[in-house]
């Protein structure tokens, strides 16, 4: 894979001196084929990241019969009341609303305290520093599983269980670790000349951080934020068990998952497909929109 | 309208034993323009940016006029400082930049506004207001450097090397442009370069500095005439001055069979110190433009011509002389039009009364 942009260069006569062009030609055969390779699966996997989607999509207009018998057929009409049904029928549309907002609220918390907590951990050097740091990183690797029951009550106690605030606290807390470990490494890219400017301007520790610091690392907090909001739009396992006693705030992705497994009910497939479709979206948008921050973000800091 | 004062002041880094900045005493007068220069790593920024805030004074104390800041956070000093890397806000525009510390302040907004056009008239630029740094040059980037110092009306400018990112040409025009705008406004300022030119040129007084000590200060003609220790002689003036260290005579020094006549007392001084018997030296410097190209009867010291550098004017003559025991290096100022070819060998005559005598153990200037 890595091997890729070697052999295109090639292929640029262009940039290339005339002398020693005979003698390349052997390697620019070589260099085809492995070309012809690393596309090849390259055109594999974008294949089986984007077929279902789209599969997902088409089927979402047919009707749910139609994709019984022909499951890779293409709709013979576009069914839209799936839609419909999905969003009133099936509560898709509560769902969606619950989601929103139990990210309004994790989103921009995990943010501010992520972003407060990362800088500090960046910039002042103070006892347990390093600790704290590693603590953070810990949690990374802490499977989500183990937690559950002691988060069950833990929120039972506490009487969050069931509620939204609860939920996004809990998201909050999930999504730590990762945040602050990534804005950690981006706060200390940033230079310190910077900041000691500002301190000489007359900001204090509040304004350096708010009106100088927090601006200058917006490339990185866009990127996070954007891993969050994915990372918390798709979140399963936690609103399953912290909302299960409150049907109607339940989450898009627990019910979604009701929509199949709803007891002595026929299952409506083409409902199921026009669901998931509405479910995928918000994100997608999300990712089309901000592609170039997502990418700038991944190697932000690389270079410095 | 203020005076810095640097009362025995140290900064010793955290996990190291010598310190950074070894007891410092300075006094900087009102509307001072006062150059710190040393080789890197000699304490001269260490010593700016104490003096900012930006970093402890381990040791002493310092004041800006009565009052002791040596413990006060940066925003409390009322000082300005113009980084080398200029340090702006990548995400405010020019006119923001300028205006941050103001706004900082809660000045009122029209009072902003005409500062900052002040200052952006008097470093042209007007034209740059709505730009991000991001857009501008290196040399507009300093000048936004400057404005944002200059808005503040401080009582004491910093800088620490706020040319060294510019070209050489950029260098020497900005050089004059801001030893012009502090007489103007006429506020304290300490500057910090490694470059004894920068030093020599702007400075009222320069103060040369080696391994966090002070080793001089005063105006750049007494550095360059009157060097008080053999480290000052070969700092400042480019080239450097001729700076050996040869046995002491019964009339003088002497390089090889050449003999450069000392006074009784000078000698009596050079002496006097924890010298082998019989080894007593004495270092002796020679500014390349206080030796002229003579004759071995003018008791020149015979000199094999290894390099000619020819800057039209003027031409520096570097070569080589070779005694018994081994061979020393010489830069000798000549005339342009009249000069010697590689591989001559010409006699150097130190011009009496210009040579600067140090003592060979402690490199103390000998009067």
């Amino acid at each position: 894979m890595s091997m890729a942009p070697m052999p295109a260069v090639t292929e640029e006569p262009v940039t290339r001196e005339e002398k020693p062009r005979a003698a390349k030609s052997a390697g620019d055969e070589g260099g085809k084929v492995l070309n012809a390779f690393s596309h090849g699966f390259l055109v594999l996997w974008a294949a089986m990241v984007i077929l279902p989607v789209v599969w997902i999509i088409v089927n979402s207009f047919r009707p749910s019969g139609e994709i019984k018998s022909d499951p890779f057929g293409l709709p013979s009409e576009l069914k839209w009341s799936n839609f419909s049904g999905a969003w009133v029928e099936a509560n898709l549309g509560q769902y969606f609303v619950n989601t929103v907002v139990v990210l309004l609220m994790s989103v921009t918390g995990t943010m501010l305290l992520g972003a407060m907590a990362a800088y500090v951990l960046a910039r002042y050097t103070f006892f347990g520093n390093r600790a704290i740091f590693l603590g953070f990183v810990a949690g990374m690797m802490f499977p989500v599983f183990l937690a559950l029951f002691p988060l069950y009550k833990t929120m039972d106690n506490v009487g969050l269980k069931d509620t939204h605030f609860g939920l996004a606290l809990v998201y909050i807390a999930y999504s730590m670790p990762f945040t602050v470990f990534f804005l950690t490494a981006f706060f200390r890219s940033l230079p310190t000349g910077v900041a000691e400017a500002a301190m000489i301007d007359g900001a204090g520790h509040y304004r350096l951080f708010f009106r100088v610091m927090l601006p200058m690392a917006k490339p990185g907090l866009i990127s996070i934020t954007i891993f969050n909001v994915i990372g918390q739009w798709n979140q399963f396992i936690l609103p399953l068990v912290l909302m299960g006693r409150n049907p109607d705030g339940q989450v898009l992705s627990v019910g979604l998952s009701e929509l199949v497994s709803e007891a002595g009910k026929q299952v409506d497939t083409g409902v199921l497909f026009a669901g998931m479709a509405l479910a995928m979206l918000p994100v997608l948008i999300a990712y089309i929109l901000f592609q170039r921050q997502i990418q700038a973000g991944m190697t932000a800091g690389a270079l410095k | 309208m203020a005076t810095v004062t640097y009362k025995g002041a140290s900064r010793i880094y955290p996990g190291t034993k010598k310190p950074a900045v070894d007891k410092l005493d300075l006094e900087i007068t009102d509307g001072e323009f006062l150059v710190l220069v040393g080789p890197s790593g000699c304490g001269k920024s260490t010593s700016l940016r104490m003096l900012a805030g930006l970093e402890e004074v381990d040791e002493g104390s310092i004041f800006i006029n009565d009052t002791d800041v040596s413990n006060l956070p940066p925003k409390s000093r009322d000082i300005a400082m113009v980084f080398q890397n200029y340090a702006l806000y990548p995400h405010m525009t020019v006119f923001d930049n300028m205006a941050f510390a103001l706004k900082l302040r809660r000045t009122p907004k029209n009072v902003i506004r005409e500062k900052v056009a002040e200052a952006a008239k008097l470093l042209d630029l007007e034209d740059y207001l709505d730009r991000k740094p991001k857009a501008l040059s290196g040399g507009q980037r300093q000048r936004v450097a400057m404005g944002r110092a200059i808005v503040r009306q401080p009582q004491v400018f910093l800088m620490d090397e706020p040319l060294s990112n510019l070209d050489a040409k950029l260098r020497v025009q900005t050089r004059s442009q801001i030893a012009s705008l502090q007489k103007r406004l006429g506020v304290t300022t300490v500057y910090v370069t490694h470059d004894q030119v920068e030093a020599m040129t702007m400075g009222h007084r320069v103060a040369v500095m080696k391994d966090g000590l002070l080793q001089q200060v005063d105006t750049p003609r007494t550095l360059y005439d009157k060097p008080s220790n053999v480290f000052v002689a070969g700092f400042m003036g480019s080239p450097a001055m001729n700076i050996k260290t040869v046995p002491l005579g019964e009339d003088g020094a002497k390089f090889g069979d050449v003999i450069v006549p000392l006074s009784r007392e000078r000698r009596e001084i050079a002496a006097a110190g924890d010298f082998d018997k019989g080894k007593t030296e004495v270092t002796i410097g020679i500014r390349p433009e206080d030796c002229k190209l003579g004759t071995e009867a003018d008791g020149g010291i015979a000199v094999e011509v290894d390099l000619v550098e020819e800057l039209g004017s003027d031409a520096y003559v570097y070569g080589h002389a070779v005694y018994s025991d081994g061979t020393e290096r010489f830069v000798i100022r000549c005339d342009g039009r009249n000069m010697p070819r590689l591989g001559d060998v010409v006699h150097l005559v130190p011009e009496v009364g210009r040579e600067h005598v140090f003592h060979a153990i402690t490199g103390d200037r000998i009067e």
